[in-house]
């Protein structure tokens, strides 16, 4: 029987740093009293992890554990910007830690966790990795959504999120029993080398099979139909565990989803495009008219991310490798606005939670309103920020397969969701402060930023900046799988 | 796939009988309600408590803790009997296992787990 070699461990290094400081954390966890500890520990992971992953791609791509895991480019990239969106959560999250009696050790160790699975999801070659990898994930989240034990909502929403969690892994595991049925396999270029040998018509087994496993990983990125849990979650989870489900998850599964696409299903890129084409002009229709009517600023946030979700599909659509670039890009610019947004609802607190808080905001807080307009802008698309360059090449590479009326569709609802932003900055802007008493010198101690979530705001509107004047520094690293 | 038609057609029929006999008998059957009829036992006392009665969460997260550490110690067995096979790297690779099961048990106990 052979055996893996012990060096293919040396693959997984941003994988085991992560896995390393959680179990630190978890054996020292009953001394870590305050955050500041843990959230230095994690920052530092995830800074060491992100460089491991980005320092050397091996070129050709490395395969280890009998083909299981690769490492690419393609999942480097992704494995740097998870690491990152990790870092940032942590750097938001360390007052909110303290004030609502989260276990810090836990919930940083929680965090690691999700974030390796994810790594591990990226990097995998093979059905099985793949569900482990997003399953280690969803585990940590639900436990990371329901962290606030003593908020019923939060409960609630930890509850549900777990209810249609669950369900989607057994439609996923269901799907990859089926393709296992009907190929033989479970590894990714196996599976492929069967398909392109016999028509997808004649063999149902196998449809039915990769219509579960699409319906499982679009249930990970919140693609309509497969969203209704993203808004309750959101807006019971804990702001910065909102944040790091509307990012790293989201950009994991979409990693997943691009790979299995691009790779499994190679030779169908007919039936891919079609499939993909209508989850990303449901989710894109849906997401930016659904938040139109959202008063809560966590699910107005939700639904924004299910259009993007919708947006970044588009790259996917148009099966090149091109088109894979282009969804990449829109990852990686995606990740950095939308936790920008959520750093600024993060850095309000109490009042960030509902649209009525915003009112009047660039009076009293200038900085905090010029930041959160900045990002709006960029969730808009308006040029010169991130969002802009995001969303311009996923509509260019579908212009350039010929798929005028899905570009026209993202155009059009484009305009619509810039109401849905432009509306926070018009209450921001152009009204008074509610409240004549809030003008009080209670405001003044809480209106300074604790120092980390500075720097992480600071972080998140520097890359929407330079993303958006040149595209070409920050995205240098895309690369198709 | 044409060997499972007969497995297909047998829970199509068995669907369809149960299920109208369920609906047949809602339709069509008389309804008599009565007071007797919605208690929950129909039979013997009337119940004052569910049974069961209020139970110390210590021997949920007692059992909780004997589930995991009980499952994961069952790797062992395969283990061993494929070692000589595998030899240094399922060696290797036991005792990451086996550290990141400590790992737990030292949070298990030094959060309380264990004490009653």
């Amino acid at each position: 029987m052979p055996s893996v070699p012990i060096t293919d461990l040396a693959l997984l290094i941003p994988e085991l740093i992560l896995v390393g400081m959680a179990l630190v954390l978890l054996l020292v966890s009953s001394r870590i009293r305050k955050a500041t500890h843990a959230t230095t520990a994690t920052v530092l992971a995830a800074v060491a992890a992100s460089l491991a992953a980005g320092w050397l791609i091996p070129e050709p791509p490395k395969l280890g554990f009998f083909g299981m895991i690769t490492v690419d480019g393609y999942s480097q990239f992704f494995k740097v910007l998870i690491a990152s969106a990790l870092a940032l959560t942590t750097l938001l999250s360390v007052k909110r830690v303290n004030t609502e009696h989260v276990r810090p050790a836990e919930y940083h160790a929680l965090l690691l966790l999700a974030s390796a699975g994810m790594m591990f999801a990226v990097s995998s070659l093979d059905l099985m990795t793949l569900y482990l990898g997003l399953e280690l994930t969803t585990l940590c989240s639900y436990v990371l959504v329901g962290i606030t034990v003593d908020k019923p909502e939060s409960n609630e929403a930890a509850i549900k999120y777990f209810l249609l969690g669950s369900f989607a892994s057994a439609l996923f595991l269901y799907g990859i029993a089926l393709i296992y049925g009907a190929t033989g396999a479970t590894d990714f270029e196996t599976i492929a080398q069967v398909l392109s040998e016999s028509s997808l018509e004649s063999n149902w087994l196998f449809v039915v099979g990769g219509s579960l496993l699409a319906a499982g990983l679009a249930f990970k990125i919140s693609a309509v139909p497969f969203h209704a849990w993203a808004p309750d979650a959101y807006e019971g989870a804990h702001a910065p565990v909102a944040a790091f489900l509307a990012t790293a998850s989201k950009v994991a599964g979409l990693a997943a989803l691009g790979r299995v696409c691009l790779v499994v299903f190679s030779s169908e890129a007919q039936i891919v495009s079609m499939v993909l084409g209508g989850l990303a002009a449901l989710s894109i229709v849906v997401g930016s008219i659904i938040a139109l009517a959202q008063t809560n600023i966590k699910r107005l946030l939700a639904y924004s991310s299910i259009a993007h979700a919708g947006y970044a599909l588009l790259g996917f659509v148009s099966g090149t490798d091109a088109g894979a670039e282009a969804t990449m890009t829109y990852a990686y610019l995606y990740v950095f606005m939308t936790l920008g947004a959520f750093g600024v609802v993060i850095a309000l607190e109490d009042r960030g939670e509902t649209l009525d808080g915003y009112q009047g905001l660039a009076v009293k807080r200038p900085i905090t309103a010029a930041l959160m307009l900045l990002f709006l802008l960029s969730l808009t698309g308006i040029p010169p920020t991130a969002g802009f360059v995001a969303k311009f090449v996923v509509i260019l590479s579908v212009v350039r397969e010929g798929y005028y009326a899905l570009a026209i569709l993202a155009v059009l609802c484009s305009v619509i969701t810039a109401f849905v932003y432009l509306r926070l900055v018009v209450l921001m802007y152009m009204k008074e402060p509610a409240d004549a008493a809030s003008a009080d010198p209670d405001e003044a101690p809480s209106s300074r930023l604790p120092l980390a979530v500075s720097v992480a705001l600071a972080v998140a509107a520097l890359v929407t900046l330079i993303g958006g004047v040149f595209p070409g520094i920050l995205t240098s690293g895309v690369v198709a799988p | 796939m044409s060997e499972y038609i007969g497995v297909v057609a047998c829970f199509i029929i068995a669907g369809v009988v149960a299920g109208g006999m369920v609906v047949l008998a809602s339709v069509l059957g008389k309804k008599t309600p009565s007071l007797a009829k919605s208690e929950p036992f129909e039979c013997g006392e009337i119940p004052f408590s569910l049974p069961g009665g209020k139970l110390a969460i210590k021997f949920y997260l007692t059992a909780i803790l004997f589930i995991l550490f009980d499952v994961e110690v069952v790797f062992l067995y395969p283990w061993a009997v494929i070692y000589r096979e595998i030899g240094m790297v399922g060696l290797v690779e036991m005792g990451i296992f086996l550290g990141i099961l400590l790992v737990g048990y030292v949070y298990a106990w030094s959060n309380k787990a264990l004490d009653w």
